[in-house]
């Protein structure tokens, strides 16, 4: 199609590369044209585009043999290939746009309507120069005047098109003819929920409370997560980092909203959750080993596919690490346990006191029909300080996991009176603060780096210390002290900060000859996990890696055995709940194509976050208008008086007012990516 | 207000449109405004619910904000630049009233509220014509077929501008939330909200949604037409329903009584039920009673009062001589005020002489 852009530089389309084959500046060539946040991009423009656009180059293709043509997204769009039709793709977009409109308010309802229906007569050749200026006139409207975040930017891309190609348009309005109709892919998404491994719709849960609908609000998250109310507790809170109210005052409470609902609508929904499956006769068989959040969530996902589906546990509970590693204050045993629930009511089955490698092993799997495994062992090995006096094994010492397990089971421990804890993540507070509530009169937490540089969460730490426990920061365990058997004391040096490590944070070295001795009856090290290879067998029936996790595809977590998924801690070594979760999730997935088709790849919402991660990269997002809504609620917590003695919980939950007013202060930041691919 | 929950009394300064007003933190921009009487344009703001924001025609500049904001849902702090009516604002309202009457019918003659009508001001305000229209020119938004009604409240999609008051009425005064948006884009529309999990809320039909709808969206379903807004009389009055005491305005045209609105202040406050609300329709019936009628002969006749009571008061010490006080049973009605239906039992235990009296309790 012969046309020119009518705004500035634009380029001519050099010879087109072999997609696959793209290196250093070359590749550039491939954006013939783009435009984003109002800067304009083009092959050569300037270094600085160079290295943001790199990932861009990278995605070029969206699945083999499909080259990206151009992307329209919410604040500009890239050409890639110059006989894409911007005419049609900016009607597609205001289909998108308005079809995502909640119509709630007036400029974006009717305004995006009025735009489809003037693109699409545009498109149809039937357009007219009036229509152009109108068009203008109402994206300038919804622009400025909608209500939320969908409205304030679904236009910048048509606008952007009407500044730079409106020779496109009106060619199309002179010619009068009809430019066919082609289909696009499309992803409507939020910061948030990109920031969330299992990619939650966040804004539309939020929406849900703010409107006063609890189900449907817990119907949106039970989408994809089952164990909505853990969430709402212990989540990592990935969203929130990413949230964009946090660029004007504080992120959204999304994690505390999840909480919300899950716990004012739980024995509804679970019930509702499980009426929805119905298993056929001749459904195939799925085995998963582990009942921890990446088991569940896969059992939940693949059950709703409509698989048999059974778990094999090690302990006698579910919920793995959830349930073992996250003391009560934190998590209450029984909000675990009612979700976990799902998974029976919905027809599945859980076989308790099963340990792979010692019970059975996956071949036996094989060999009693299941078709597809899931591996989710976790990492249940604690690591060990290495340091003098621990092959000892004293009283009083015990790996951080362990000893979390102990307590929560409340199994016999040997409890001291001083407690030193090593390590500055989540465990090592857990560890802490469990000590406190067990009658430990004096807890100690010593850690190698800063405050700064601690990876446990922020309200973790500061209700550590509000509890009392003693921080001793820049210190690293040298020698452990060991009399009868029993511990009575930790060696430790000072350390400093010396230059950055490959993680970016300035490793810290020991300080010659600043030995001392912190005297405790108790040593706790929280320094990590890893997994128990054992189970796999010797030598290990599949391929592990160097760091000795399970080796996987990481698109599809296929291992070494076609039949085998892998996923969770296991793979990743000890990370998060909710990506653990999202990994059950993905498997679901993964399992479900390979028992239907024997093949495994890539879904449309995945090859869509690629790209998308490529776009904001380019990205320079800030929020430049006043919103609504009150400050972020603050979190009621009892008493450190009252919490200190016991595992009751810690944090309370959100009012229904409270929540309200929380849910209102959500920009609704949807935006919406389409890809012109050339098939 | 969703915005003065964290209020103290802390004052701040604020200025609008040049003026230097003071505020109190935690007040919206509208609150401050209609404090010092600067008219801001709003159409989905209403006094009795937290802002919804959803019509747009409130926005205002704010100093430091790339776009404008809506004045009934952002929070004033202090130093704030505001203006309320630039030639770029003017014009963006203009557009959004004009995109609200893609859908709504300009037939306000055909109205029942026409003259008494929000978004009928707003268009004289704002020079809005159907000749503005034609710009647009697109097709026309179908309403779905069959819209949602109950046996008392018929919703009319096409006149419906989606403010969403009635979906927060029924959530915050009645809290059912039996109501809510459906669809998306130029098709969402107001509907019943659909079971949930174990969860149905159930329309009680309260009508306070059709109270605080601007627009005359939704009406009373038995199709009467209520008058227009010169020519109706409003008389405040007592509901009599119930023992509540609910003050309410019956509209009337003549004689005619057409509808009953509510009126602010009473216990209330504004609030109705379905009895209150819908239940006018026996004044001006055809067949209520007007006259005391005795039976004679197996037939009625009408009567006057006194002949009436007379009839009573010698039939009721008849009885009570020839077989005694508790051979008589009375009953009030549930419609008498409390101090009339003390006078009753009083009189039938005190004259009459018996305990037999009792009250139909609920109507
Ligand atoms: S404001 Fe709402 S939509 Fe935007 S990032 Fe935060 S939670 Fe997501
Ligand atoms: S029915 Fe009335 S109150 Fe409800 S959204 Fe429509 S216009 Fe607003
Ligand atoms: S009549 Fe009352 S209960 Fe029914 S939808 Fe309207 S406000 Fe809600
Ligand atoms: S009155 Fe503020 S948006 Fe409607």
């Amino acid at each position: 199609m012969a046309w020119m852009p009518s705004g500035p530089p634009w380029v001519p389309r050099r010879a087109r590369q072999t997609p696959n084959r793209r290196t250093g500046e070359e590749t550039l060539a491939d954006i013939v044209f783009g435009i984003w946040d109002g800067q304009t991009v083009h092959p050569g423009k300037d270094a600085l585009w160079t290295p943001k656009l790199t990932p861009l180059q990278d995605v070029a293709e969206y699945e083999p043999g499909n080259p990206i043509q151009a992307i329209m997204g919410w604040d500009g769009f890239f050409v890639f290939d110059p006989s894409v039709d911007l005419v049609d793709m900016a009607r597609a977009y205001m289909e998108v746009v308005q079809r995502e409109s909640c119509g709630k308010c007036v400029p974006c309802r009717m305004g995006t309507r009025v735009a489809v229906d003037l693109l699409t007569r545009i498109a149809d050749g039937k357009g007219s120069e009036e229509d152009l200026h109108t068009l203008r006139r109402v994206a300038c409207l919804v622009r400025d005047a909608s209500m939320c975040e969908l409205g304030h930017t679904g236009m910048n891309g048509v606008l952007y098109l009407l500044e730079h190609y409106e020779g496109v348009f009106r060619e199309s309005i002179v010619q009068g003819v009809r430019h066919p109709r082609r289909s696009y892919h499309t992803k409507v998404t939020a910061p948030c929920i990109e920031a969330c491994p299992e990619r939650l719709d966040i804004p539309a849960y939020i929406d849900t409370i703010r409107s006063g609908r609890y189900t449907d609000s817990l119907s949106i998250i039970q989408e994809k997560n089952p164990l909505a109310s853990v969430c709402g507790r212990v989540c990592v809170r990935f969203c929130e980092f990413a949230c964009r109210r946090g660029m004007l005052d504080d992120p959204v409470n999304i994690k505390h909203l999840k909480r919300f609902v899950s716990d004012v609508e739980l024995e509804a929904a679970v019930k509702k959750q499980a009426k929805q499956v119905s298993l056929s006769p001749d459904a195939k068989r799925v085995a998963i080993i582990g009942a921890g959040p990446a088991g569940i969530t896969a059992a939940y996902h693949l059950l709703r596919k409509g698989h048999r589906v059974e778990i094999f546990e090690a302990m006698d509970e579910p919920g793995g690490m959830a349930t073992y590693g996250i003391p009560d204050y934190r998590l209450p045993r029984q909000v675990l346990r009612n979700e976990a629930q799902v998974v029976l009511e919905m027809g599945g089955r859980i076989h308790y006191n099963q340990r792979l490698g010692q019970d059975f092993t996956l071949k036996d799997l094989r060999d009693r029909g299941f078709e597809a495994i899931f591996l989710a062992v976790g990492c249940w090995v604690g690591m060990r300080l290495g340091i003098p006096g621990e092959e000892l094994e004293p009283k009083g010492y015990y790996v951080g996991v362990d000893f979390l397990r102990h307590v929560n089971r409340r199994d016999p421990l040997d409890m001291g009176t001083k407690v030193v804890v090593v390590g500055g993540g989540n465990v090592a507070m857990d560890c802490s603060r469990s000590s406190l509530r067990m009658g430990a009169n004096e807890v100690h937490l010593v850690y190698r780096r800063t405050k700064a540089e601690m990876p446990a969460d922020k309200v973790e730490i500061h209700e550590a210390e509000e509890e009392g426990v003693h921080f001793h920061f820049l210190t690293n365990p040298t020698r452990l002290l060991v009399e009868d058997g029993r511990v009575v004391g930790l060696e430790c040096i000072r350390m400093e900060l010396g230059e950055p490590d490959s993680s970016g944070r300035r490793r810290p070295v020991p300080v010659e000859g600043s030995e001392f001795v912190i005297e405790c009856d108790m040593v706790l090290p929280a320094i990590g996990q890893k997994m128990d290879v054992r189970c796999l067998g010797d030598p290990p029936v599949l391929k592990l890696t160097r760091w000795n996790t399970v080796e996987v595809n990481p698109d599809t977590l296929q291992t070494s055995m076609e039949c085998v998924f892998a996923g969770g801690d296991c793979v990743s070594g000890p990370a998060t709940l909710i990506e653990a979760m999202a990994a059950g999730f993905r498997v679901s997935h993964s399992i479900d194509q390979y028992l239907r088709h024997g093949r495994v790849e890539l879904t449309e919402e995945e090859r869509m976050s690629r790209v998308l991660r490529a776009v904001s990269a380019v990205d320079e997002d800030m929020v430049d208008r006043l919103a609504r809504g009150v400050q972020r609620i603050q979190i009621p917590t009892r008493s450190v008086q009252e919490r200190v003695d016991d595992f009751e919980e810690v944090e309370m939950g959100l009012t229904p007012e409270d929540a309200l007013l929380e849910a209102d202060r959500c920009l609704r930041c949807y935006r919406i990516l389409l890809v012109a691919t050339a098939k | 207000m969703a915005a003065t929950r964290r209020s103290e009394t802390k004052t701040i300064t604020v200025f609008m449109d040049g003026t230097r007003l003071t505020a109190r933190e935690g007040q919206t921009i509208l609150d401050v405004a209609r404090e010092h009487g600067i008219r801001i344009p709003t159409l989905c703001y209403h006094e009795k619910l937290k802002p919804i924001g959803s019509c747009r025609l409130c926005i205002v500049e704010v100093e430091g904000s790339a776009t404008p904001v809506a004045a009934c849902t952002t929070a004033v702090s202090d130093g704030m630049m505001v203006r309320t009516h630039t030639p770029e604002l003017v014009e963006l309202r203009r557009e959004t009233l004009k995109l609200i009457f893609l859908k709504h019918p300009m037939n306000c003659p055909a109205c029942e509220i026409n003259g008494n009508c929000q978004l009928q001001d707003l268009a004289h305000e704002y020079d809005i014509n159907h000749l503005d229209l034609h710009t647009y020119n697109i097709r026309p938004v179908e309403p779905e077929p069959e819209p949602y009604a109950t046996p008392l409240i018929q919703y009319h999609p096409r006149r419906c501008i989606l403010c969403g008051r009635c979906v927060q009425a029924c959530v915050e005064i009645t809290e059912v939330g039996a109501i809510n948006f459906k669809g998306r884009g130029a098709l969402t529309r107001i509907a019943p909200v659909e079971r949930m999990g174990a969860i149905k809320p159930q329309c009680v039909s309260c009508g306070e949604c059709m109270a605080i709808c601007p627009v005359n969206a939704l009406t009373e379903a038995l199709g009467k037409k209520r008058g227009k807004a010169w020519e109706t009389r409003k008389v405040k009055t007592t509901c009599t329903y119930c023992g509540c005491g609910c003050q309410l305005e019956l509209n009337a045209v003549g004689d005619t009584v057409t509808g009953v609105t509510p009126t602010e202040g009473g216990v209330n406050r504004g609030a109705l039920c379905s009895k209150g609300r819908f239940g006018y329709d026996f004044i001006n019936h055809p067949d209520r009673l007007k006259t005391p009628l005795i039976r004679e002969n197996g037939t009625w006749r009408e009567a006057n009062w006194d002949e009436a009571l007379a009839l009573v008061a010698e039939r009721l010490a008849d009885i009570r001589s020839e077989s005694g006080a508790d051979a008589i049973g009375a009953l009030a009605s549930a419609r008498c005020t409390n101090e009339e239906n003390y006078l009753f039992q009083k009189f039938v235990r005190g004259v009459l002489g018996t305990n037999n009296v009792d009250h139909c309790a609920r109507l």
